[in-house]
């Protein structure tokens, strides 16, 4: 296996530097994952966890699988994707049609939920492959590595970076591109996005609508005491956020890209003599059938296009029964600190 | 800056960026005679002493004697590439009594095969990243660095370091694409001219580095730096030389030096400052 198979998709890896505003740079990614699946699958190469016949098995239900099918659909390895029924009917074609296999999980663990069922069945396929990898975004210390070449070109695209905003769901695109920043601006400001109900700053679990961002587990490769502040947004912010993100900019890009980009104009309004960069993971395209289609938008959040917040409410307890747009100074503190510090 | 970085077909060298510092210079005379070997004063320097035999070799005068002088203002085993300087200035003055011309590839070729390892003193037109054990340029940036008013303090008075003494540094995975952004920031700071953000990759290496070959009080150095308006630190990676760095252009230069040195004279550092 050389560079040349795994590197050839590179030019799709490196996000475009759009300018947004005096001070606010997007960095808009056809698709993030991209960059992390190939860095973790050319490492595997190098230290021989991957060879002829390694069967490579993932659980994704979004942008991570299908990196690693485009990216593995040259190599001649079988690839298992282990999903549940998030998993929309066009994706999974595709995914298919690049050579993987897909498992769907219908049945939720009575404790752990899809998540925990997805896991299980992924475990029972590994245990079948006496030759298998599994590159496990969410806490290979290759996924936040992957990004010093997305630090590389902004720096040289935008110079000096005094805030980095990005969404949260591995924790590996934000605290690898903003570990790699600190070392050459130290006072960076990070500021993280999630969604309302998710463990990951440390809302109460409970179901969540918008996907990429937040979860029910708190990944390893998410450094929490490289954040200074925290947001999070509903699921009608963040979707009504999308659509103007489009009409008003023209970037048609994923929710979560819109997340960050609503939670960075306000901060950059702020702070007009601080250089802020958006990092946006994907594009619009997989959306088209919900967040970007009114029927899909007006059943499932119905509030959607009437929330009306322009500035983030500040808490300091983040366990808090939140419904709206909400802010907390993190610190750069571990995520136990701020747990105990609020009780 | 110093660490490892690939070229434009992703081959990965170890490399480094030299500051230039025009006050400190190497000369040397080759005076040929009638014996066969060649001898240098100071008898001490045995890599101007390859090198003078690599180049008569070169330029088919192998069996030509002679002695070259060398004198120099550069501290020894610092880290301020003392020994690069007598190896090149030795090539040249072998080359310049022969009337000899070499392209600086051809010059820095005999350089590395003499030195194994040597900065890229050579360049000063315009800054470049180069391998110093493959002898190469990987990366001709657009200009030469911004200037930058200097104050080199020696962390280690009593200590001396040979550069082929101890062993490359090991970088981790992580180091090595830290290098890339540290690499483009300098990239713009060039085009741009700005001495502010060369400042801030110097100063990153400088951290990097602190893993292989750590400057004792650097952290000291540091807060004197950004409580005088410093721009940065440099070090050199193989010496005991911590480099304050001022912008040579800013209206605040003179102010900002001098309450560096009374920091410095007040923590019993000893120091010397070079205008750019
Ligand atoms: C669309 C989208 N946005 C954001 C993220 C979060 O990125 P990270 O996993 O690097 O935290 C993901 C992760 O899967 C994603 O798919």
């Amino acid at each position: 296996m050389t560079n040349l198979q795994t590197r050839y998709l590179a030019e799709f890896e490196m996000p475009r530097v759009v300018p947004l505003g005096p001070n606010l740079y997007a960095a808009a990614f056809f698709l993030m994952k991209l960059l992390p699946a190939r860095y973790i699958l050319e490492r595997a190469l190098e230290r021989g966890d991957i060879c002829e016949g390694t069967h490579i098995c993932e659980t994704s239900s979004g942008t991570f699988a299908l990196a690693l099918a485009m990216i593995t659909a040259r190599m001649e390895n079988r690839l298992t994707i282990v999903s549940d029924w998030a998993l929309e009917p066009t994706l999974k074609r595709r995914l298919v049609e690049l050579g993987a296999e897909v498992e769907i999980v219908t049945q939720a663990h009575p404790h752990g939920g899809l998540q925990k069922a997805r896991l299980d069945r992924l475990n029972e396929i590994l245990a079948q492959s006496p030759s298998h990898f599994w590159p496990r975004q969410y806490d290979n210390p290759d996924n936040p590595r992957a990004y010093g070449s997305v630090a590389a070109k902004l720096v040289d695209r935008i110079g000096q970076i005094d805030c980095l905003v990005g969404t949260v769901g591995s924790g590996g695109s934000l605290c690898g591109t903003a570990s790699y920043l600190r070392l050459l601006f130290p006072d960076m400001v990070v500021i993280g996005v999630d969604t309302i109900n998710s463990v990951l700053f440390g809302q109460p679990d409970a179901p969540r609508l918008v996907r990429g961002l937040g979860g029910s587990v708190i990944p390893s490769n998410v450094d929490h005491t490289l954040i200074d502040e925290v947001h999070w947004l509903s699921a009608a912010e963040i979707f009504q956020a999308t659509r103007q993100l489009h009409s008003q900019t023209g970037l048609f890009m994923g929710p979560t890209s819109a997340a960050a980009h609503k939670v960075a104009s306000w901060w950059a309004a702020h702070n007009d003599d601080k250089t802020v960069v958006i990092l946006m993971p994907d594009e619009g395209h997989r959306y088209a059938d919900s967040a970007y289609d009114d029927d899909w938008l007006n059943s499932k959040v119905p509030r959607w296009r009437s929330v009306c917040s322009d500035r983030p409410v500040t808490i300091t307890n983040p366990h808090a029964d939140l419904a709206q747009w909400t802010r907390l100074e993190w610190g750069r503190r571990p995520r136990s600190d701020v747990i105990a510090q609020s009780l | 800056m110093q660490g490892v970085f690939d070229d434009a077909c992703f081959q990965r060298y170890r490399g480094l960026v030299t500051f230039p510092c025009r006050h400190l210079q190497t000369h040397a005379i080759f005076v040929p005679n009638s014996s066969h070997a060649v001898t240098i004063s100071p008898g001490t320097k045995e890599k101007a002493r390859r090198a003078a035999a690599l180049t008569l070799r070169q330029i088919s005068r192998q069996d030509q004697g002679g002695n070259v002088e060398i004198s120099s203002t550069i501290p020894i085993g610092r880290g301020m590439g003392s020994s690069t300087a007598d190896v090149l200035a030795t090539i040249q003055a072998i080359l310049d009594r022969f009337d000899v011309a070499w392209s600086m590839e051809e010059i820095m070729h005999v350089a590395v095969e003499a030195e194994t390892a040597c900065d890229s003193t050579l360049f000063s037109q315009v800054a470049v990243l180069f391998a110093q054990r493959g002898g190469i340029v990987l990366e001709a940036f657009d200009r030469a660095l911004p200037k930058i008013d200097i104050i080199s303090v020696d962390c280690e008075p009593s200590a001396t370091v040979s550069t082929l003494d101890f062993e490359p540094a090991l970088y981790n995975e992580f180091e090595v694409e830290a290098f890339k952004p540290l690499r483009s920031l300098l990239r713009r700071a060039v085009r741009q001219g700005d001495a502010g953000l060369v400042g801030k990759v110097a100063t990153a290496s400088a951290r990097i580095n602190q893993r292989f070959l750590a400057k004792p009080r650097l952290d000291e150095l540091e807060k004197i730096a950004a409580a005088s308006g410093a721009i940065g630190l440099q070090v050199a990676h193989s010496g005991t030389l911590v480099g304050m760095m001022f912008d040579h252009l800013s209206p605040n230069r003179d102010v900002s030096i001098e309450r560096a040195a009374a920091a410095l004279e007040q923590a019993k550092f000893s120091f010397t400052t070079f205008a750019a």
